[in-house]
């Protein structure tokens, strides 16, 4: 019988979850210009304004990558990763990220985006 | 079990954040109790633990019974999806996790199971974490806890290694949300802890190739686990490649935990085990003559669409949109109550073994998101 718990318990990733969620936001004023690609042969596409938005609507908090990339939303009709990178940016001239970008995407996730909640667990 | 006062740390947000918890309140409003707190006995740490072991055992009968009989219709399962709900039980695909709601009447010191949250149970952070910092902070190092879920996670995973397919074993929850993503970055760290190579992926960004499933950039999906309820997973445009997957990737929680995540499994329970202690009596569609019941949606989640009837009056009832699959009538339960509220046990079965406790309290008799997290101790 498993009751009583340890002494010691130690966390690897959790820490980072909330840190890059607890960043004080930048001013516009002195705001760094964000470039992205997803492929190291692909080319840059600047989305300062997309990061900058999910900073904002995502409650305040944090501009890390981990977070932009959790808030991040697709929709709109172009595809995939549309209101994040521009396609070129995705895949450049590696043969597995170009193929990895045909597969359809968003195929699992809808009833979360329909039906807004903290959580989806029970 | 007794509800306890302290005096409040002035600092248990900052306290709490330091730890990697930041969903504690929500629009300011605290979910995480900090200066309320159950004290119970090593006995009733006892009866909660045979509880949750007897009816585990007795949800795995009752899953080998709908499956022997095909009962599928009553839990509403596609029938794509049968053959591989019927194929991840034959070959005990992975599980990991489950969470038992309780009902516990102080007076007669019976516990009564609620439900089971067998699929995509949530708050096993603040429950394996949360509550064991909370209880450092604010008692002796000799106080002890009903809560072994951190070590019992990692054994857990270390166990389930030689049975896991692929090098790498993915870890998805839906986008913009803190609080799935802290359980599921906590699980994905208990794995890592366990020697699992890992890789965190969201839900729609999991990609079909037409012949497997892939991640972001492009290597096959072999097992994954998701915090995400596979009632939507199947209903969803990748839902008939489930069965279509060359890989036939493990996915975890299996698709076998439909059948208990599923609301239809508490009549199957009271029909093979009648009248067992920590049964309540539960029947599909009608109450059957119980004058004090409640009804209940077979899909549905955190407390929507629950009708509460005393005297066969309707007393209390939660909005939402579920309902459409069906209903059971479950015999109205004694629920702790304190002035500040209702509470509810949930115990965890990780890895086939029980192993911690939570207390949720709610302003009504009904468990919502909106209901607060207590922790506890174990009286010395």
């Amino acid at each position: 019988m498993r009751k009583k718990a340890s002494k010691s318990v130690q966390l690897v990733l959790i820490s980072s979850v909330l840190a890059s969620c607890a960043q004080a936001p930048q001013s516009t004023a002195d705001q760094q210009r964000v470039y992205m690609r997803a492929d190291s042969t692909a080319a840059y596409t600047e989305v300062t304004d997309n990061y900058n938005q999910q900073r904002h609507s995502s409650g305040g908090m944090g501009s890390a990558f981990l977070w932009f990339m959790a808030f991040r939303h697709l929709g709109g009709g172009l595809g995939y990763a549309n209101n994040s990178l521009h396609p070129q940016s995705v895949a450049g001239a590696n043969a597995r990220k170009a193929s990895a970008f045909q597969a359809q995407r968003a195929g699992f996730g809808r009833s979360a985006v329909s039906n807004p909640s903290s959580s989806y667990g029970s | 079990m007794q509800l306890k006062k302290v005096s409040i740390d002035p600092n248990w947000k900052s306290r709490l954040e330091s730890i990697g918890y930041g969903y504690h309140s929500l629009d300011d409003v605290p979910y995480w109790v900090d200066d309320r707190y159950y004290e119970i006995t090593a006995g009733e740490a006892d009866s909660i633990y045979q509880a949750t072991a007897d009816l585990w055992q007795m949800c795995l009968k009752a899953v080998e019974h709908v499956i022997q009989h095909k009962l599928y219709h009553l839990f509403h399962i596609p029938a794509f999806m049968v053959h591989h709900i019927e194929r991840s039980w034959e070959k005990d695909e992975p599980s990991i996790y489950g969470r038992f709601d309780f009902a516990y009447d102080s007076q007669s010191r019976k516990l009564k199971m609620l439900e089971f949250n067998a699929d995509t149970p949530t708050s096993l952070f603040e429950s394996g974490i949360v509550q064991w910092y909370w209880k450092n902070h604010y008692f002796s190092e000799t106080t002890d806890q009903y809560n072994s879920i951190h070590e019992q996670l990692i054994q857990s995973w270390r166990a389930l290694i030689p049975y896991l397919k692929g090098e790498i074993l993915y870890f998805s929850c839906a986008k913009e949300t803190l609080e799935d993503l802290t359980n599921v970055e906590y699980l994905r760290d208990t794995a890592i802890q366990a020697g699992i190579q890992t890789e965190l992926i969201y839900m729609d960004d999991i990609g079909w190739d037409g012949r497997a499933f892939v991640d972001l950039e492009g290597y096959e999906i072999q097992t994954i686990f998701k915090l995400y309820p596979w009632e939507w997973m199947v209903k969803e445009e990748f839902g008939n490649d489930i069965v279509h997957d060359i890989n036939e990737a493990q996915w975890i929680e299996p698709s076998w935990k439909m059948l208990l995540s599923n609301k239809a499994i508490l009549p199957i329970l009271w029909e093979l085990f009648p009248h067992h202690p920590n049964l309540l009596k539960a029947y599909f569609n009608e109450p059957k003559g119980m004058r004090h019941f409640v009804r209940k949606p077979i899909l549905s989640r955190e407390g929507a669409n629950i009708e509460m009837f005393y005297d066969k009056e309707m007393i209390y009832a939660t909005d939402g949109v579920y309902g459409e699959e069906g209903y059971i009538c479950q015999e109205l339960a004694t629920l702790h109550r304190e002035e500040t509220g209702f509470s509810v046990i949930g115990s965890w079965i990780i890895g086939q073994e029980a192993c911690g406790i939570s207390f949720r309290e709610s302003d009504m008799p009904i468990t919502t998101d909106q209901s607060r997290f207590i922790p506890h101790i174990i009286k010395n």
